[in-house]
């Protein structure tokens, strides 16, 4: 006993701020919303504890529910690869030898400091517009542009557009953890002659891996739960004909537009349930990808 | 640490090697003198992209109404300055003052963050403990939740405590590791750091607490930079819980007051709205670019041993 | 080492909680304080905070702590007070929520009140009745207003259309849009397309001698109905004459983004009281028309409460609060700071005070006002719970409409179909 507690203290001392903010503060709402989800809540009166009946009626009868899931997935699927992609090929560009880096780091951070003001949403409206700014470039080369918002066709792809244009996040991180790759690796394998993209295979990739691991799980999990920028450009409702219908946006309307608040704790533990499958998959596959520095031998 | 001997061979090795590969880098500098001038075209065209948004955002914050909807050239017809003026005077309380509001709020949160996120992280990160993995799971568990849907037990708990219309709500889970983003993101930093390290010092007799302070804080400045810049930025730009726990005008944050600008349905102000906006971006730059120098710098040059 | 960390820790939330527990803390605990919530806009608080000054001034037992936040928030923030039985006192309610509220039983009724320390006895009566919800009046008027056709005078008049702007008929009203786009060479269309906007919709369903809703809470509005309307804008859009469908489908732009502001059409639909708020944006001058007849039919326009004062279960110093409620709708100072700004006042000795100080604009409305009092139907009921989001799916229904991508009948039997299981879904 007295040997676990040795053992263990330290780790538990350094721990006790998460335990307790968890233990006190975090853990009785997220219960709280769990029981919600086997309720019917409508905020005003007390709760009434229906059973399984959100969960039903949500996978029986709830076309919306579908609707929304796909709009997400598509979403995720092409977000989150897009988003990654650009920032880790802006963040090697920048990682090199440049003297502004510092003036293009912080330009290409300075989109994601708009965030999803409600400017964006003005902005992508005019920016998208049948004739708005993207449609006149185009013209000048000669393609004739969609009236890309408002089609339900292609509504979705400026949203994932607005993903890419705030890459800054994963950008920073992928900096961070690329500065923390030690220079003399790379040369070291200038003087054995190394070409550049082996030494991007074999040094780069490798060591980045746990920052990529990182981006990769936290982009996944924050493209699934996408809401600001949806919400604020199709003016909270989805449209146009639900095309932007995203879970978290159905969920929030749900709650807050329709007084359901149990449906909506129903809609967001089915939620929580596919984002954790996705991230354990992450982590279980990381074993074979994923290697730090501390845990090679 | 072994002897001094060993440590002088191997710093002249290194030496030698280092002069060996400055020679390379100039001969390689000069064939790629012209990738890079592509490079700069490229990064200036992408960085032309990247900021045309906030021009617009420039232009219209210097347009009268009527023009920031109706036309789509970015240069205003006439400058009217004094959306900044007006803009700052236009609600019933100054900006000086919700300036200062989310001045409190995001300096101790970003205190809080750094410090409770960091210890966690180097809990799970470096020491060995039962329960490990279960607690991992949880803390990522929390990243997993939709908002919205604990917003109102949340609500519920903190007016049990008496903390609704004061910032405690908004600044003391941030002192309790609540954002699990950044103990994962400093995991992810903490976990690439050197066993050696550690150990060497547990013999050397150093406490925990000395290994985290003394090692693995000095050697995460990339991650702890990083972690700041984003602890300020989203600290600074939150919205809903600010909205839902702040009742008092006075009390209110710009990010909140910005929303008092617009009514749907009735009169606006947008030319003040987007005058304010331009302004509160810019205390977040200044932090943005004072502190990515601590990413720049950080271990890399040192090449860790 | 480890100790010290955690005296530390401790140390600094306690100095964090301290230090900003401060700035947020209620003034005088000593005064009795009431809560007043409502959404707002810059012009709007200003006015709003003086009449607290004003009443506090005149009340000095009283402290009115004022909560406003824009009206896409402001919703959020009620429902979460209300979950957490922290609603503020008084709370300004919308027409639209008020039967949602009412019914889940988040408001006290005012009726005790009346005559003793609520002075409304020698309102107009249509327009307070608006806040009666089974013979129980929950929610005070504070500002009455109607449907509105927006139009651009100038283009009007440069087009030379000579209807009666208050007598019109969907015809007339073609022909309006016709004339404009012709004169403009289609820079400026006649209208924007009000396919999706539900509240004209309600009108045109009256003018067919139904009501949207039935007493009971049914939909009573038949598939005919929706059918009718959308190929009447379907025949405008063909002709080239109403605002580009690409626009259309934008829903609920603020009025900032619409036609008459942007000037890309003459004529919007919108509420009375938002007059001054579009012509703020608006590069012409506006005037105000009645939303068209149908030809033979019934009224189909109403005056309706814009917006409330309502007092919330959790209030707990209601005295205070009904003196408040009463200075808001009585005071002659209070309610010349508040003019017409939230719509127009349903008592008649307020209405008269307030005329000799109006603006041009505000003048537009009250004229308009007074011309269609004896145009319009009566007030329909508040509408039954989910009536929100029947909003959202005539929407839907519509943008495939518009869109070209459903075909017109079969839409509006979906519509039908899907309104009436959200209604009885919702009760």
């Amino acid at each position: 006993m007295r040997r676990f507690f040795a053992r263990n203290a330290p780790a538990y001392v350094f721990l006790l701020p998460w335990l307790i903010g968890f233990f006190l503060l975090a853990l009785g709402p997220i219960l709280a919303s769990l029981y919600l989800s086997f309720t019917r809540y409508d905020m005003v009166s007390a709760p009434r504890w229906i059973g399984w009946g959100n969960y039903e009626y949500m996978f029986t009868r709830d076309r919306r529910f579908w609707k929304a899931l796909q709009v997400t997935f598509t979403y995720v699927a092409l977000a989150v690869p897009a988003r990654l992609i650009m920032a880790l090929g802006v963040a090697m560009l920048l990682d090199k030898g440049l003297r502004t880096i510092g003036l293009y780091r912080a330009i290409f951070y300075l989109p994601s400091l708009l965030g999803s003001s409600i400017a964006i949403a003005i902005l992508w409206r005019q920016l998208f517009a049948a004739d708005g700014v993207v449609n006149q470039v185009l013209a000048m080369v000669g393609i004739q542009g969609a009236s890309w918002i408002t089609d339900p066709d292609t509504s979705l792809f400026t949203i994932v557009v607005l993903a890419m244009w705030q890459f800054g996040s994963p950008m920073l991180i992928f900096l961070a953890g690329l500065r923390g790759i030690p220079r003399d690796l790379y040369e070291a394998a200038e003087i054995d002659g190394t070409p550049r993209w082996r030494q991007f295979t074999r040094i780069t990739l490798p060591l980045l891996a746990p920052v990529i691991f990182f981006n990769l799980v936290l982009q996944t999990i924050d493209s699934f739960k996408t809401f600001s920028s949806a919400f604020i450009i199709s003016n909270g409702t989805g449209a146009p004909a639900d095309s932007l219908l995203f879970y978290t946006v159905y969920l929030f309307n749900e709650a807050f537009k329709f007084f359901r608040m149990g449906y909506a704790s129903a809609l967001a533990w089915f939620l929580l349930v596919i984002i954790a499958t996705f991230t354990a998959i992450a982590f279980f596959t990381s074993k074979y990808w994923v290697h730090y520095e501390n845990e090679r031998d | 640490m072994k002897t001094s001997a060993t440590d002088l061979e191997i710093a002249i090795q290194v030496d030698e090697a280092a002069r060996v590969a400055h020679e390379l880098r100039l001969k390689r500098d000069k064939r790629d003198r012209n990738g890079r001038i592509l490079k700069h075209i490229f990064l200036i065209t992408v960085s032309c992209v990247m900021l045309y948004p906030l021009f617009w955002l420039l232009a219209s914050s210097l347009k009268p109404e009527n023009e920031i909807f109706g036309s789509l050239t970015l240069w205003p017809s006439e400058f009217r300055f004094e959306n900044y003026t007006k803009g700052w005077y236009a609600l019933p309380i100054s900006f000086t003052v919700f300036y200062v509001n989310s001045a409190i709020v995001t300096s101790l949160s970003v205190i809080g963050n750094l410090v409770s996120c960091s210890f966690a992280a180097y809990a799970f990160a470096r020491l060995s403990f039962t329960g490990r993995s279960f607690f991992f799971a949880l803390m990522m568990m929390t990243l997993m939740i939709p908002y919205h849907v604990v917003l109102i037990p949340q609500y519920v708990q903190f007016l049990n405590l008496g903390w609704v219309d004061t910032y405690l709500p908004l600044v003391v889970p941030r002192f309790l590791a609540s954002d699990a983003f950044f103990i994962f993101l400093m995991v992810q930093f903490f976990r690439q750091l050197p066993r050696e390290l550690d150990e060497a010092a547990m013999i050397d007799g150093c406490s925990p607490f000395k290994i985290y302070w003394a090692i693995i804080l000095p050697l995460s400045l990339p991650a702890m930079g990083t972690a700041a810049i984003f602890s300020l930025i989203w600290v600074w730009e939150d919205f809903l819980a600010p909205l839902i726990y702040l009742n008092d005008i006075k009390s209110y944050t710009v990010p909140l007051a910005l929303r008092l600008f617009l009514d749907q349905e009735g009169q606006s102000a947008y030319g003040q709205m987007f005058a304010m906006s331009v302004l509160s971006l810019v205390p977040v730059v200044i932090f943005f670019v004072l502190f990515q120098r601590l990413i720049v710098r950080g271990i890399a040059t040192s090449g860790m041993k | 080492m480890t100790k010290l960390t955690r005296r530390t820790l401790l140390g600094t939330i306690g100095a964090a909680a301290a230090a900003s527990a401060l700035p947020a803390m209620p003034a005088l605990a000593a005064t009795r304080t009431i809560r007043h919530y409502w959404w707002g806009n810059p012009e709007r608080d200003k006015r709003t905070f003086a009449v607290i000054d004003a009443f506090q001034k005149k009340n000095a037992g009283i402290s009115v702590s004022g909560e406003t936040i824009g009206w896409g928030d402001y919703w959020t923030k009620m429902a979460t007070q209300t979950a957490g039985r922290n609603m503020a006192d008084l709370v300004q309610m919308d027409y639209r929520f008020l039967f949602e509220y009412v019914n889940r039983g988040a408001l006290k009724p005012l009726d005790e009140f009346a005559g003793k320390s609520l002075m409304i006895a020698d309102f107009d009566k249509g327009p307070l009745d608006g806040g009666r919800v089974d013979g129980k009046l929950y929610a005070l008027n504070i500002g009455s207003n109607s449907q509105v056709m927006v139009y651009n005078t100038r283009a009007f008049q440069e087009a030379g259309i000579d209807a009666d702007l208050i007598n019109w008929t969907w015809d007339d009203f073609a022909k309006a849009c016709e004339k404009i786009t012709a004169k403009s060479g289609g820079k400026m269309k006649g209208s924007d397309d009000l396919s999706l906007m539900i509240e004209t919709f309600e009108s045109w369903v009256r003018q067919n001698g139904r009501e949207f809703y039935s007493p009971d809470g049914k939909v009573t509005a038949t598939a005919g109905d929706v059918a009718s309307w959308w190929q009447m804008w379907a025949d405008l859009r063909k002709a080239g004459v109403v605002r580009d469908k690409n626009k259309t489908v934008i829903l609920d732009p603020p009025i900032a983004e619409s036609g008459v502001a942007v000037g890309d059409t003459a004529m919007s639909h919108y509420w009375s009281n938002q007059l001054v708020g579009i012509q703020s944006v608006a590069k012409d001058k506006i005037g105000a028309a009645m939303v068209p007849h149908k030809a033979g039919g019934k009224p189909g326009q109403f005056i309706k409460p814009s917006m409330f004062l309502s007092l919330s279960r959790d209030a707990k110093d209601t005295e205070a609060a009904i003196a408040y409620m009463n200075a808001w709708v009585n005071d002659p100072e209070i309610t010349g700071i508040l003019g017409l700004e939230r719509g127009i006042p349903c008592s008649p000795k307020i209405r008269a005070a307030l005329t000799p100080k109006l603006t041009e604009v505000e003048k537009l409305s009250v004229d308009y006002f007074a011309a269609i009092q004896s145009k319009v139907g009566p007030l329909p009921l508040p509408a039954p719970k989910g009536a929100g989001e029947v909003r959202d799916a005539f929407m839907r229904a519509g943008t495939d409409v518009v869109l070209g991508k459903v075909e017109i009948a079969k839409a509006a039997g979906t519509f039908i179909e899907d309104a009436q299981s959200i209604v009885e879904r919702a009760q």
